[in-house]
């Protein structure tokens, strides 16, 4: 009853505010408004950092970090950037110190224990374990392109196609003049074009 | 091939513009003129929307534990979601009735290999088990076989032989006098009753090895069909199960979505 009373309260949330307002709540006291927040970008976060590093666990760790930070930094925002901006900032940073950390590209795990039992049982109703097999074997050809960009062309690339960024909110949130974002993206996408072509030949 | 050159000016960084179409509406009207008289220009725009499409196929993997959060939990998450291992999935998550029509065929499938037999007659109700083995003190119980059976014509044909053979003897012993012409000898006739009761032991020991090869035949096929039922029904149950879940967090995410928005 507890939980369902809760739920209802933070769906009237998700219709109600912005996220600045629920930021300004969060800040206010209202534990709920920043668990909302949470709720809607977790997993664009996730999203975020599981194509910048490449493996699934160290992308849940970022995800959590990026909250984390957020949440103790939440006096500090002002408003002058989008909250998601800010959060997005946070989880590039959080996945640039990881790389570097890490000193190493991002891993690529190969489809080698591709299973179509596995598949078949894994598979949702619609999709047939052909197209399943199909879809990660592009999603493989994929990684293992985008593992060859330049970290800064893979991160414009990451922000253009997947979170939609505008060119100008992209080179805000990495810090760059405007030209260098386009720059980026060409080279990025010029590299995964070849890299592509010689996945299918 | 020779590749033609282009010396548009800013043409990269207009060609992503126009790409992603975030392009001022005079840039645009000015660089799509360009496009469609250069060769080079059209080839490269047409080859990234390719790349861009092959990208959008590349979805993360759904994380296995997300971030400790009660309202999401509450909300997002249905109950039974793959973020936790497939391994662990519950029995409890399979619907009532899958459980039910799993345990009737089990039951049902031991009872065929533990050869259950349930019978009335006139001394009530008879429950007979043996693990695929017939005890020959019941083969007489058996089931009646179809009358086509290659082995009831050389019975039939060996009953008639043996009555013939007995009103033989018997006509002999009651008028001996009539019958002097008679060459069959008492240690003849003893060894040709031995003959025929050896024969006919045979007989019905081949019949009782026919009976018993057909039954384990039948059994083992049978076995072998429930063993693929089962295999399939519990594919399908999990098959559904899974489907079941897929739906429930679809609705959610879409409602969540949809609030979203709102």
């Amino acid at each position: 009853m507890f939980g369902s009373n809760r739920a209802e309260k933070v769906s009237a949330y998700s219709m109600t505010w912005s996220d600045e307002e629920l930021v300004a709540r969060s800040i206010g006291g209202d534990p709920d408004s920043f668990n909302q927040l949470v709720l809607r970008w977790e997993r664009p976060i996730y999203a975020l950092a599981y194509r910048v590093i490449g493996r699934e666990e160290d992308a849940r760790d970022v995800c959590q970090e990026t909250f984390l930070r957020a949440f103790r930094a939440l006096n500090g925002f002002r408003g002058q950037a989008k909250f998601s901006s800010w959060l997005y900032r946070i989880a590039l940073n959080l996945c640039r110190d990881w790389v570097r950390r890490e000193r190493r590209t991002p891993v690529i795990q190969a489809p080698d224990d591709l299973d179509a039992l596995e598949l078949s049982a894994i598979r949702e109703p619609t999709v047939s374990v052909d197209d399943l097999v199909a879809r990660r074997e592009l999603t493989f050809i994929v990684e293992r392109a985008m593992a060859k960009l330049p970290e800064d062309q893979r991160t414009a690339i990451i922000l253009k196609e997947y979170h939609e960024l505008t060119f100008q909110e992209i080179a805000d949130l990495v810090g760059c003049p405007l030209s260098t974002v386009k720059t980026r993206l060409y080279q990025g996408l010029a590299v995964l074009r070849r890299e592509l072509a010689k996945s299918e030949s | 091939m020779i590749e033609t050159i282009c010396n548009y000016d800013g043409r990269d960084d207009l060609l992503v513009a126009y790409l992603y179409d975030e392009i001022d509406a005079a840039d645009r009207a000015t660089f799509s003129a360009h496009v469609n008289g250069c060769g080079r220009c059209t080839r490269e725009l047409a080859a990234l929307r390719g790349v861009r499409s092959t990208l959008s196929a590349w979805a993360p993997p759904e994380p296995r534990v997300i971030t400790s959060y009660e309202p999401r939990t509450a909300i997002a998450e249905p109950r039974g979601t793959s973020h936790a291992p497939r391994a662990v999935r519950s029995w409890h998550d399979v619907p009532g009735w899958a459980q039910v029509a799993a345990a009737l065929l089990v039951l049902g499938v031991s009872m065929g290999i533990a050869n259950v037999e349930v019978r009335r007659d006139g001394a009530g109700w008879t429950l007979r088990t043996g693990w695929s083995r017939v005890p020959a003190q019941n083969a007489a119980a058996l089931p009646a076989t179809p009358a086509s059976a290659p082995w009831r014509a050389d019975l039939t044909a060996l009953e008639r032989q043996m009555r013939t053979e007995l009103q033989s003897i018997s006509a002999t012993r009651a008028v001996p006098a009539a019958a002097p012409t008679s060459t069959m000898t008492d240690a003849e006739l003893q060894r040709r009753v031995r003959t025929i009761i050896q024969e006919s032991e045979r007989r019905q020991e081949r019949e009782l090895a026919l009976r018993v090869g057909e039954i384990m035949k039948d059994v083992n096929a049978q076995r072998q069909a429930d063993l693929v039922k089962i295999n399939s029904s519990l594919g399908f149950i999990q098959t559904s199960t899974y489907g079941e879940q897929m739906k429930q967090r679809e609705l959610v995410n879409y409602l969540l979505k949809v609030s979203q928005k709102q």
